[in-house]
Order: C-alpha cells, then sequence, then structure tokens
C-alpha cells in the first residue's frame, strides 16, 4: 500500500467562487490542499444528505489509520454514473481528497479509483481533483 | 365478528356510501380551474447549473441577462445594515472554513422561496384542482391550488412551503404564497408574517420556463424584492427519493458554526 506522507503533495487552486450556498458548506476542507492515498473500505453509506466511505489507511510504517471520506449526495452521483453498491467493504481503493482543514481524519473526495480500474469525480459542487493517484499536478485542461 | 358478519357489515357499509354519494356526490361543486398548460415534466435551473445533463434536446432561447441575479434585498434602514453585516460576517467564516451552521446543517429543506432556486431537478404536475412541484431535494413539496383563498396573513398556520393560491393569467400562472415560518430564510433576509410571494411562471417555449418572484413584506421592506428564475425541460429525467438519514453535520455549540462529526 502506498505511503500517504509520501504522496502529500500541496497544490495551488485557483480561486473558485464559492458554489455552495445552496447547500452543505464544503468550507471545512482544505481549498488549495489535495491528498491521494490508498485503503481498504470498511462501509460504503449510500445516503443523504451525503454519502460516505469510511476506509483504514496504513501509513509508511504500517499503522493504520481510519479515514471518513465525504461524497456528494445520492442523486447528483447517480446523475454522474455512480451507482449504490459500486463499492463494498474490502474493496481497495483509490483516493484523491481534501483533508478537513482542523486536522479531523476526514476529507471531501476529489476522485475515486475502484478495484477494477474505473474511475469517477465526485460531481460538480465538490470540485475537480487538482492531482492524479500518482500524486502529481494534473495539467488543467484533464481536471 | 365472524365471516358473514364481515360481508353483511361491508354490504351495509357500500349502501350507506352509496346513499351519500347519490346525495353530496352529484350536487357537491367541481372544481377544475386548471387546465393542462404544458408544465407537466421534469425541470432544471437554468442556465447554470452544475449538473447541465440531459436537458431538451431543443436549442435555449436566448438567456436574459437578469435571469438568477439576485439584487440585495430593500430592507429597511434599521434592517439592512445588520444584515450587510451578517452577510460579511457569513462571508469572512466561510472563508476561514467555518461556515455557520445553518437549517441545511439539521438537513432542514429551502421552504419557500429558495426551494424554487432548482438546487436539484423539479417536477411540476398540473392535476384540474392543483399544481404540485416537487422539488429533489429534500423531498420538498408545494401544492399550489385553484380553489379557495389564501388564508390572511396573521391567521395562515406558518410552513415551510407556505400556503398558496394559483390562477391563470392569459398564458401565465400566477402564485401567491403567504405563510412561511418565520425561521425559514433566502438569503439570511428576515421577514415577518405579512410576507407575501407573488410568482409569475410562463413558458418561453415548450421546453422553458422562466418564474418572477416579487415579494413585499411591508414590516421588513420598503417595496418589492423581485428578480427571476428559470428553468429548462429534461424530459426523460425522474426526481430522485432525498431523505436525510444520515446527517453528520452538526452545530458547534460553543462557536456556531457548522462541523462534522468524524467518530
Amino acid at each position: 500500500m502506498r505511503s500517504l506522507a509520501a504522496l502529500l503533495l500541496v497544490v495551488i487552486l485557483p480561486a473558485f467562487p464559492l458554489t455552495g450556498a445552496a447547500h452543505h458548506s464544503f468550507a471545512p476542507y482544505e481549498p488549495d490542499v489535495q491528498i491521494t492515498f490508498s485503503g481498504v473500505v470498511t462501509d460504503f453509506q449510500w445516503t443523504n444528505p451525503h454519502i460516505y466511505i469510511e476506509m483504514d489507511v496504513a501509513d509508511a510504517d504500517g499503522e493504520v489509520k481510519h479515514w471518513l471520506i465525504e461524497c456528494a449526495n445520492t442523486t447528483i452521483l447517480n446523475r454522474v454514473g455512480w451507482k449504490w453498491n459500486m463499492i463494498k467493504a474490502g474493496d481497495e481503493i483509490d483516493v484523491v481528497v481534501a483533508p478537513l482543514r482542523n486536522g479531523e481524519p476526514a476529507a471531501l473526495l476529489k476522485r475515486v479509483r475502484l478495484p477494477d480500474g474505473t474511475e469517477f469525480g465526485n460531481g460538480g459542487p465538490a470540485g475537480p481533483a487538482t492531482i492524479g493517484f500518482d500524486g502529481q499536478p494534473l495539467p488543467r485542461g484533464s481536471r | 365478528m365472524s365471516a358473514p358478519g364481515i360481508q353483511r357489515s361491508v354490504r351495509r357499509g357500500a349502501g350507506i356510501a352509496l346513499a351519500f354519494c347519490v346525495t353530496v356526490c352529484v350536487t357537491a361543486p367541481v372544481y377544475g380551474q386548471n387546465a393542462d398548460h404544458g408544465l407537466t415534466g421534469s425541470w432544471e435551473r437554468y442556465p447554470g447549473q452544475s449538473a447541465g445533463l440531459g436537458s431538451s434536446a431543443n436549442p435555449p432561447p436566448p438567456v436574459n441577462p437578469a435571469v438568477g441575479r439576485i439584487p440585495d434585498p430593500p430592507l429597511k434602514p434599521e434592517y439592512l445594515e445588520p444584515w450587510r453585516a451578517e452577510q460579511a460576517e457569513i462571508q469572512r467564516l466561510t472563508a476561514e472554513g467555518l461556515p455557520p451552521a445553518n437549517n441545511y446543517s439539521a438537513c432542514i429543506g429551502d421552504g419557500m422561496p429558495a426551494m424554487m432556486q432548482g438546487m436539484f431537478p423539479m417536477e411540476i404536475l398540473e392535476t384540474p384542482r392543483q399544481i404540485t412541484i416537487i422539488q429533489e431535494a429534500y423531498n420538498q413539496v408545494r401544492r399550489i391550488y385553484f380553489d379557495g383563498e389564501l388564508p390572511a396573513p396573521e391567521d395562515a398556520e406558518p410552513r415551510f412551503a407556505g400556503h398558496s393560491i394559483g390562477r391563470w393569467d392569459g398564458d401565465t400562472l400566477v402564485v401567491e404564497t403567504v405563510g412561511v415560518k418565520d425561521y425559514v430564510l433566502f438569503r439570511n433576509v428576515p421577514h415577518s408574517s405579512q410576507m407575501r410571494i407573488v410568482e409569475r411562471i410562463h413558458l418561453l417555449d415548450e421546453d422553458t420556463l422562466e418564474n418572477q418572484v416579487t415579494i413585499t413584506d411591508p414590516e421588513f421592506l420598503t417595496g418589492p424584492w423581485t428578480w427571476t428564475w428559470a428553468y429548462r425541460r429534461w424530459p426523460d429525467y425522474r426526481i430522485q427519493e432525498y431523505v436525510c438519514e444520515n446527517n453528520r453535520y452538526f452545530r458547534d455549540p460553543e462557536q456556531g458554526y457548522q462541523r462534522l462529526r468524524v467518530e
């Protein structure tokens, strides 16, 4: 499993206008920092107001940390091709996320890669991934 | 009761119902002031919603540049300054990652008029006596009746969607709404029980709907507060279920901002 610390990468994003007025605010998440890591899903909650992935993530020393990954809601993600049963406990997945600013182990999903290699974004309001699963910045046009 | 007893009872009930209907059903007033005006179907906000999927294939009409632009409310001076200060504070805290908790943090839907902004797609159903609007977010429903009268504002039971009466003015659906709960706020603008919302809704073409919203409130506003929303038909979209069953947000008890329950 890839190390979380090794892939921690800071990317400066352009200033996006605040689009969250009509939704739950994503402001508690880092606006300019995205990280990528891999882990094992312990629970996939296909629920509203938002969907959550709970996963165990091992660091370089093998110490396992439990993360809560916040996704958009069921109706937005159904519209962009997600399916309620596409992630299961036990799946090893890769994610690109923006962590909470307050340091708690939760993060806003930007992109997920499933065991079969298929990838999904997290709908419009959550914003695009700015780094790839290799931790490298993505060119603007490919986001 | 034995089985034959139940059958006798059912027969007797049916007989009573028939007698009731002969005397009442034929004499009851028949409403039906709404006809099919082509509003039934799924709609999404237009232009500029994030999903932007699946709208009608027909070319959209030119965009009215005023659509979606909502001016600051014409609050009376004693309310305008506090409102501006609160807006600035919300913006400052949000930029710091500490957005103030609001109704959404408690999984409470928009109510009127915010539910007409089309956060998610909405469904309009035209039936003879009412028009029903279902906003996908929070499963919100409003019913616009064509019979009866609006309650007097001071007598109206406070609700999220308020109480709405509709009538057709030519090809424009005019909807009046009163009785919105006092903590159901649009853009954090305070209102009284005297708030009245008038919507003038009409089709620009068969797939484009415009809604001119006007809010009056003699207690808080110096004059009408008006803007226009528009919607685009989404022909094959089926409104989805949205129950707020897994709310991890909560109001920080000391600071009042929105937090996430992580554990």
